[in-house]
């Protein structure tokens, strides 16, 4: 698959130097002179001027009158680094969801876009709410017109939460363990069900492989659960987050995953 | 010397980046795993380097919680797996960047929102054509080519040229292309409508679309099932049709095709 990575000097030479990174940050907001860059920065005139410099030489930057602009790659550049560093944070700040978790269902897109989770919350049971996760979810669901999701178990409640928005006139699109069927969809009053399915508002793709993630995605929201390593789900733990990309994200994994079936 | 205070923002700020990407040994662990699992040994003869380092090295990792060591062997935890992948797209978008730096370098990137910039590394297997000076219309004939065997185009023009029009409009006569979406600016569909054999042949003709925005366009994308291609404005808003980026693997193809969606197609 890969002969060999190897991470470049160009990118050392950015890495190596915090004062390089800060000064290509200001300069990404607008060019400035040296005197405004020790202003802001509150770097000394001496270490800012020896950077810029080399930043210079390196082809980063460029002096127009007494500015310093950044050339349009270097800000590409830039915004890489910090794309990594932002995952960086994201693998420490959820250290424990996905520390000893299984994440091979994840494809690699979706590990390489990590960073739309970024403005998830982590939601963890307490022993006084046991149920903190799972009553999250349900709250969420029961607010949703719509839903698709991931259920690698089946929870007794799933077949009314689902009933509840076909009988609104919402659309489901489920992907569930081929053994679970019967218990799941059955569940659901059947004249409700047979409608929504005629209406094509009730899809559920089954797959004999075993499920190893747990997602859904309302109308706002999207929350992803994973299973521990030693194979049994974590019902401890949930990433939740109702920005836009973790929508998408959430969105690219599920038609991942039924394309993977 | 810089205060202590702003030195030690600056440090945490960029920290993480910097303890993964500048110790070569580090990152070269790193990814030697991500490919599978290794043993010493095994790690030694990649890395080249003696067993104290390497096991050093290994250590560091470990209290990171980035590897383990199972029996003999020496695995990314998932944290570690998931650090890899974005160390990997990392080096891939730089070295995708990389590549066709000249292409970059010398064009007004600005029609290209952000998102897709920090993509770089689905365009890996993209090349560019430039024509020279003992043939100027290299890229030109090869973009001509290229589009002459496509049933479908989808297409983001940010000039009026007639000189592509004819051969878009040629294709659409003989029936090779069965359908094409045109996206223009106003300014460019008004000088369209002003011409009675592009008005003929392209606004009236059932197969073609054509989608008007009011956005300023910076870029010329021909998005195809079996191809992309991008041509794009020098920096002095002169429009550059002597380099072509062309490519044709999934990847690309799935960047060309969110972009033309950003400023084309149904809305």
């Amino acid at each position: 698959m890969i002969n060999h990575y190897d991470i470049n000097n160009d990118i050392k030479f950015l890495a190596k130097s915090e004062i390089r990174l800060k000064i290509i940050s200001e300069l990404q907001k607008k060019p400035k002179s040296v005197k405004e860059l020790v202003n802001t920065t509150k770097i000394t005139y001496s270490s800012i001027s020896s950077n810029l410099s080399k930043l210079e030489e390196h082809n980063y930057i460029n002096k127009k009158k007494n500015k310093y602009y950044l050339n349009p790659l270097s800000e590409i550049y830039y915004r890489n680094l910090m794309d990594f560093k932002m995952s960086i944070d994201l693998i420490n700040d959820f250290h424990d969801f996905w520390d000893k978790h299984d994440i091979d269902q994840l494809s690699t897109e979706s590990l390489q876009n990590i960073i739309d989770l970024k403005d998830s919350e982590l939601i963890k049971t307490t022993p006084l709410d046991i149920y903190k996760t799972h009553n999250t979810i349900k709250e969420k669901i029961n607010e949703s017109n719509n839903l698709k999701a991931i259920f690698p178990y089946l929870h007794p409640e799933y077949p009314q939460l689902i009933g509840n928005i076909l009988k609104n006139n919402g659309t489901i699109e489920l992907i569930i363990p081929r053994n679970m069927f019967k218990k799941m969809i059955f569940e659901i009053d059947e004249t409700i069900r047979k409608a929504a399915t005629k209406e094509g508002r009730l899809k559920v793709h089954t797959t004999p492989k075993e499920l190893k993630i747990y997602l859904t995605i309302c109308d706002e929201t999207m929350s992803l659960g994973l299973f521990k390593s030693d194979g049994s789900f974590d019902q401890n733990r949930i990433l939740i987050s109702s920005s836009k990309k973790s929508q998408k994200w959430a969105n690219n994994l599920f038609t991942n995953i039924k394309g993977n079936m | 010397m810089t205060n202590i205070q702003t030195k030690r923002q600056l440090n945490e700020e960029y920290k993480n980046i910097k303890y993964i990407l500048t110790s070569t040994m580090r990152s070269r662990l790193i990814l030697a795993m991500y490919k599978s699992p290794k043993n010493l040994e095994e790690l030694r003869n990649e890395l080249n380097k003696p067993s104290a380092t390497i096991l050093h090295g290994l250590k560091e990792l470990e209290n990171k919680n980035f590897i383990k060591k199972i029996q003999k062997q020496y695995q990314l935890t998932s944290n570690g797996f998931l650090l890899a992948t974005n160390m990997v797209k990392l080096i891939e978008n730089w070295s995708s960047i990389n590549k066709n730096t000249d292409f970059w370098d010398n064009h007004n990137l600005s029609g290209i929102p952000k998102e897709l910039l920090k993509n770089m590394h689905f365009l890996k297997d993209a090349t560019y054509v430039t024509s020279t000076t003992s043939d100027l219309s290299n890229a030109f004939n090869r973009y001509i080519k290229l589009i002459s065997n496509a049933s479908e185009l989808k297409i983001i023009m940010p000039i009026y040229s007639e000189n592509h029009f004819r051969h878009i409009i040629e294709l659409l006569n003989e029936n090779k292309l069965k359908y094409l979406e045109l996206t223009v600016n106003k300014e460019i569909l008004k000088s369209i409508k002003a011409n009675p054999v592009l008005k003929r042949n392209l606004i009236k003709n059932k197969k073609v679309k054509v989608h008007c925005v009011d956005a300023d366009l910076k870029l010329f994308l021909t998005y195809a099932p079996t191809f992309m291609s991008l041509t794009l404005f020098f920096k002095d808003g002169h429009y550059d049709d002597s380099q072509i980026l062309i490519g044709t693997s999934e990847n690309t193809l799935s960047w060309a095709s969110e972009l033309y969606n950003i400023y084309g197609g149904e809305k």
